[in-house]
């Protein structure tokens, strides 16, 4: 066995780096996916109830948005870190 | 060393062996790769592609990347701090400036053509109301006169009315006279010739006196 | 079958050298600073006592938009002094980012990790001399000992401060921007390949279905104009926040 170099077993580890970088990614999207919609959602809410603190509301939404999104983000880097 | 390289193919897995120089070694050649590297040949067989210029990769920061994306950045912001922003607000700020002294200005011209208004009414008013008295005043000296004027007219009327009826009255009285002797002379001259004597005058002048006076109202 | 072979990620970003040590980002980079430079150079030789018109109504925008949206929401009134430097960290990350829509170019020069780095950590060491500047070593005290937590979790707090401002902060801004921008390079790279590949795959029965993808493309494009001028907005609000936040301590 010693003799050989069997690439096929490379081929089998891409293969499930390939694979585990997908479901990484696919996992550390739920959570921002869910937050963002939350916050959103209320977001708009508080727009639609007071619509003179819209421009407040909205710099907080950006920043809120921007922190959480940063998960889903970290999980695209580890997916191209671990499909590379 | 020998070389399994499995290939999925139509019919399932292929396996081929190799000794390593041997012909089909490897599958791979440098045309193989999606960019052939430079000064390579490209039936030059190569072990894999990971031989060909990988290219950069995607996370790890390239030095000369960095250098050129500061350097870039460190003289915008520099060139912005002294040079580009401060000549940008200056323009802005005096703009601004000047756009709030001419509110200003423009708010005192206001109360000042405000002030001249009503001063202009206040002079407006003043002459209106001169104005009126002195129409009142005229009209007043116009009805006095006028009805001095019309009484002394309306006498001078009257006086000529008195003197024209007078004349005509007389005029009458002549008139009368003159065809009283016409018709007497007439009526004395028939009787002439009827009777052949002459009546007498004052009788007929009498006579048609009387005639005709009642001719006259009959 | 589709042959649609995705080429791995290394080679989309590959671009030949220029001259050694000048390649295509850095092409993109002197230019977006040129470009940004003449920008302001031009809207500051225009006539300013008039209404401002064409390139200097979008630079005298740009400078109220930062003044407006990000300086005071974040910093207030004594923050406007770094309006030059937000200024000029927006101008340029947005014309980064922009070269990913362009024909011909298309390649943010965001979408490489060492712009965002560059700026992250110059982020980080603006933030934190303002912090010493303004309130000496109370900064580390306030960062680090927030007021009104029992003393006892400090063990706990202490750790949990120092890594969330000190070391995620640098961290999740540089990924933010860069993540972003590469994952929208990967998208618009997927669905043009996908385009390609339909139309000249030499089934002509595909070549209609061709068209879905190209929609998805020009969606995805007019979409990333978006994500250039958003993701330029959230890492200069954010470094507003972390340098407001230095100098002054949260009461």
């Amino acid at each position: 066995m010693e003799a050989f170099t069997i690439l096929a077993q490379e081929a089998d580890k891409a293969a499930a780096a390939a694979s585990s970088a997908g479901f990484a990614y696919g996992l550390a999207a739920i959570g921002p996916g869910i937050g963002i919609g939350y916050l959103v959602g209320k977001s708009v809410e508080a727009m639609a109830r007071q619509p003179e603190a819209a421009g407040m509301v909205r710099t907080t939404m950006f920043l809120g948005i921007a922190f959480t999104e940063a998960l889903a983000l970290i999980g695209f880097v580890v997916f191209i870190l671990i499909g590379l | 060393m020998l070389r399994a390289v499995v290939t999925y193919g139509s019919t399932g897995p292929e396996v081929f062996l190799s000794a390593e120089g041997e012909e089909g070694y490897s599958s791979y050649k440098y045309e193989d790769c999606s960019i052939i590297p430079e000064g390579k040949d490209p039936q030059e067989s190569i072990e894999s592609l990971e031989e060909c210029d990988p290219g950069p990769s995607p996370i790890m920061p390239e030095a000369k990347e960095l250098y050129w994306g500061a350097g870039a950045f460190i003289v915008f912001a520099l060139l912005m701090r002294f040079f580009l922003y401060p000549r940008l607000r200056k323009s802005m700020d005096a703009r601004y400036e000047s756009i709030r002294s001419s509110h200003a200005e423009a708010d005192q011209a206001r109360a000042e053509a405000r002030g001249e208004v009503a001063t202009y009414e206040a002079a407006l008013a003043e002459v209106k109301a001169e104005a009126a008295a002195r129409i009142d005043a005229a009209r007043a000296t116009l009805e006095s006169e006028r009805s001095v004027q019309i009484t002394e007219v309306n006498g001078r009327i009257a006086a000529r009315r008195e003197a024209a009826a007078a004349a005509s009255v007389s005029a009458h009285q002549a008139a009368r006279g003159e065809i009283g002797t016409a018709v007497a002379s007439v009526a004395s001259r028939t009787v002439e010739l009827a009777t052949g004597t002459s009546p007498d005058p004052v009788a007929v002048s009498r006579v048609v006196d009387e005639i005709m006076s009642s001719g006259v109202s009959s | 079958m589709l042959a649609l072979e995705f080429p791995p990620i290394n080679e989309i970003l590959r671009w030949q050298d220029v001259f050694p040590s000048f390649n295509k980002i850095a092409i993109i980079a002197v230019a977006a600073a040129l470009v940004g430079t003449v920008i302001f150079l031009i809207a500051g030789n225009a006539d300013g006592s008039k209404a401002p018109r064409g390139i200097r109504n979008f630079a005298e925008a740009i400078v109220e938009f930062i003044e407006g949206q990000i300086i005071m929401p974040t910093m207030g009134r004594d923050g406007l002094g770094w309006t030059p430097f937000m200024l000029s960290m927006f101008s340029f990350i947005y014309l980064c980012n922009v070269p990913g829509i362009i024909p011909i170019i298309q390649m943010p020069a965001t979408a490489r990790m060492a712009i965002p780095l560059f700026l992250s950590l110059l982020v980080w060491v603006v933030f934190i001399g303002v912090g010493f500047k303004h309130q000496g070593l109370g900064y580390l005290k306030s960062s680090l000992f927030p007021p009104g937590v029992p003393a006892a979790l400090y063990i706990l707090v202490t750790p949990i401060e120092f890594i969330s401002t000190f070391l995620v902060r640098p961290f999740s801004l540089t990924v933010r921007l860069f993540a972003n921008m590469l994952a929208g390079h990967i998208l618009l790279v997927t669905f043009a390949l996908l385009t390609e590949e339909l139309v000249q795959g030499g089934n002509i029965a595909l070549i209609p279905v061709g068209i879905l993808p190209f929609f998805m493309l020009v969606f995805l494009t007019a979409f990333e104009v978006l994500v250039a001028f958003l993701q330029a907005y959230i890492f200069t609000i954010l470094a507003a926040v972390y340098i407001g936040g230095a100098a002054h301590p949260e009461h």
